[in-house]
């Protein structure tokens, strides 16, 4: 049956009339593309929303699509998108994984937008390891230093103090390690280390170990220097660990995190990360906090922020406001409180965190610790191929344990390791 | 106006056509799914390409990415690795399958029940089964460390995922866990098609329970045991989730298969040519085994 005429030229003109009151509106509403595993994360991901919020806010008219994507399925994804050549605008990076992208060109030389808008950049904590390709690709959004919490009443109950050098803490972390039920299975631990899980996070809990024993895998100059007495001495400590079951077994870190915020571990090096987790265990009126009783302490780069190369002139533009606005003072200052983590920014105002986080100036001298003694997860010169290098040095220290091998041995087989994949 | 001749699908000639018409959306959606990426990744594995740009122009042709493939200690031992997992865990998931299928076959108080039962980890999601698995075989507070130090079995606590073996065991027992009740199902449809004649007529010529189950009962599921046999394969040839979340393909690599091999070279070291090149040897390896087990599948009918 055919519309009546009349009925037919309404129709029209109510399309015709939707479509022009559309379209400014359509013009209006610019979307800009933002990926993150930090969405859910408790005080960061209540950060980024506040950045969000007040970008949104002196940008009429431009949203921000704020999407999570879970870590461990981060790379996956981001290599995913920028492959398919639909990369977010705003790129959210691991400062150990934007090396590659970089390399391929898909993040934005950021250094003319620096200058226009003469951001000062000196003193930003961590931020030499965003260069690449003599050019700066990306701001760093932390770094950061390892505190030790500790359990004070199962160190009462032992008679220990606090201990403050590697002798100390094996001694302690021996004593505290028991089996309390006496049903032949220990269940309280001295320390706690992942020992499952990805190679970087393997070997970010093995250099609380190597570094306080003077080691480290790379110079300045990006040599292997991994064959070493202080690599080996490094390689023992760990080994004596992780072989006398003084840390949970092939744990990841967020169970390891979860055991110790419930009294199952006594000692813990961490990062700012754990505070959080410590809140919501059963134990966490029984946990303090103090400098790690090593020297230096496990330290670096966290998490960076760039522009995608190959996003529309204007959409760079909007993409750089929303870093200016994350790197402002202002920012930075409400980074501290909201995130409980020292900000990279030196000139961000503290105060108001430390009123609020009563360990917060632990956390920026452990920050400064690690900083001074140029400590950072990713060694240089193995950059590109850090994955690699960090799944080697957890698979040789998997056999080294094992295997009972001696670590003069492994620490040998490594440097042949790690110099064969940095001339691939 | 009269239709076009080559249009008329109604004419017998053209009668066909209509089937092809209908089938294919189906077809270019399964091009695009599947074809075009397989194409894809066939080309890159003869690229030297880190991270890969469909829009930028291919890289020269080489075959480097397979003469490092088949030189390489890590992939025989992939290979290898992937090997065994596929006969132990299809064995066990048939032996249980075709056990829990006889079993729930019979008439018993609490069928019903007992059935659900034998199909319940089939529907349980992988990586749900593997936080469970994960748990049990916790080195430190594990369900089955507690269990065998009760029984006296063990005095001290096993490290399940720091041992090779161990590790390779409880990978293992998962797979099995959550592949039998596949094999079980199968089964039991093809039980249920066995008609009752044939184990009458074997009752009167005196043939006990064994006589039975090895004449009448696995020759007649035979058809179904080869398709079955085939899928079960395949699936642990190609399963990610459990592994990867379980062990990730360690300790030193005893779990470490094709498939986990491919996303690590991929994802993890982003040297897409070479996951390419892992991906596509799968892939052959895959259609040679299928193809070999389905041409043996007429016999046994």
């Amino acid at each position: 049956m055919r519309m009546p005429g009349w009925k037919r030229l309404a129709a029209v003109g109510l399309v015709a009339l939707c479509t022009t009151t559309a379209l400014p509106a359509l013009a209006q509403n610019k979307v800009l593309k933002f990926v993150s595993w930090q969405k859910d994360e408790r005080g960061t991901g209540d950060w980024w929303g506040s950045v969000i919020k007040e970008f949104e806010a002196t940008h009429p008219g431009v949203k921000i699509e704020w999407t999570k994507v879970e870590r461990g399925a981060f790379a996956d994804t981001m290599t995913t998108l920028f492959a398919g050549g639909q990369p977010p605008d705003i790129v959210h990076l691991a400062s150990f994984e934007f090396q590659k992208f970089a390399d391929n060109g898909w993040l934005e030389p950021l250094d003319p937008y620096i200058k226009s808008a003469k951001l000062d950049l000196k003193g930003w904590a961590g931020q030499d390891t965003c260069g690449w390709n003599k050019q700066t690709v990306c701001v760093m959004m932390l770094y950061f230093g390892y505190f030790m919490a500790y359990n004070e009443e199962l160190l009462k109950k032992e008679g220990l103090e606090v201990p403050k050098n590697y002798a100390e803490f094996l001694a302690a972390a021996r004593k505290l390690t028991k089996d309390i039920n006496g049903d032949g299975i220990v269940d309280q631990f001295g320390t706690g280390h992942e020992t499952r899980g990805g190679g970087g996070q393997y070997m970010s809990e093995m250099m609380n170990y190597t570094l306080d024993a003077g080691a480290r895998w790379t110079d300045e100059n990006g040599k292997v220097t991994i064959d070493t007495p202080q690599m080996v001495e490094g390689l023992t400590r760990w080994k004596t660990i992780v072989k006398e079951s003084l840390t949970p077994r092939d744990l990841a870190a967020g169970e390891v995190r979860q055991l110790f915020a419930d009294g199952k571990i006594a000692l813990k090096m961490d990062g700012p990360w754990l505070w959080p987790i410590i809140q919501k265990g059963k134990a966490k009126n029984q946990i303090k906090l103090s400098m790690v009783p090593f020297s230096p302490p496990v330290g670096g780069s966290s998490n960076v922020l760039g522009i995608a190369s190959e996003v529309s002139a204007e959409n760079k533009k909007l993409a750089w406001d929303f870093i200016a606005i994350a790197t402002s003072d202002k920012f930075q200052s409400t980074y501290a409180t909201l995130g409980a983590s020292p900000p990279p920014d030196p000139r961000a105002d503290t105060s108001g965190a430390s009123k609020d986080t009563p360990h917060f100036d632990l956390l920026v001298k452990a920050t400064k610790a690690a900083a001074d003694a140029k400590v950072d997860r990713i060694p240089k010169g193995l950059e590109l191929q850090f994955n690699e290098f960090a799944k080697m040095v957890m698979e040789e220290s998997q056999r080294m344990i094992i295997q009972d091998l001696d670590p003069k041995v492994v620490a040998a087989t490594m440097q042949k390791k790690a110099e064969a994949l940095q001339k691939q | 106006m009269p239709r076009p001749a080559f249009l008329d699908l109604a004419r017998p000639s053209r009668r066909h056509w209509l089937g092809y018409l209908l089938l294919l959306p189906a077809v270019l959606l399964i091009g695009l799914i599947i074809v075009y990426p397989l194409f894809v990744s066939v080309d890159l594995s003869f690229q030297n390409v880190g991270i890969p740009r469909l829009d930028q122009p291919r890289r020269p042709f080489t075959t480097a990415n397979y003469e490092r493939l088949f030189t390489s200690p890590e992939f025989w031992n992939a290979s290898w690795i992937t090997l065994k997992l596929v006969v132990i865990v299809s064995f066990f998931c048939f032996l249980l399958g075709l056990g829990t299928a006889l079993l729930v076959n019979n008439r018993f108080r609490g069928q019903s029940l007992a059935r659900l039962l034998v199909a319940l980890p089939w529907a349980v999601p992988e990586v749900v089964a593997v936080v469970i698995f994960a748990w049990i075989f916790d080195s430190s507070f594990g369900l089955m460390n507690w269990v065998f130090i009760k029984l006296g079995l063990i005095n001290t606590t096993i490290n399940w995922f720091s041992s090779p073996e161990a590790a390779f065991a409880v990978v293992c027992v998962t797979m099995i866990w959550k592949g039998y009740p596949f094999v079980s199902i199968m089964m039991l449809a093809g039980l249920q098609s066995i008609p009752e004649d044939f184990y009458n007529a074997a009752r009167v010529d005196g043939a006990n329970a064994w006589q039975r189950l090895t004449n009448i009962t696995l020759p007649s599921l035979m058809p179904v045991l080869g398709v079955t046999l085939i899928l079960v394969m395949l699936w642990v040839f190609r399963d990610f989730s459990i592994i990867y979340v379980m062990t990730g393909g360690g300790p030193l690599k005893a779990t470490q298969t094709l498939s986990i091999m491919t996303y690590e070279q991929a994802f993890g070291f982003f040297k897409m040519g070479y996951a390419s090149a892992v991906g596509v040897v799968t892939l052959i390896v895959c259609v040679i085994a299928s193809r070999l087990l389905m041409g043996r599948a007429p016999e046994t009918v």
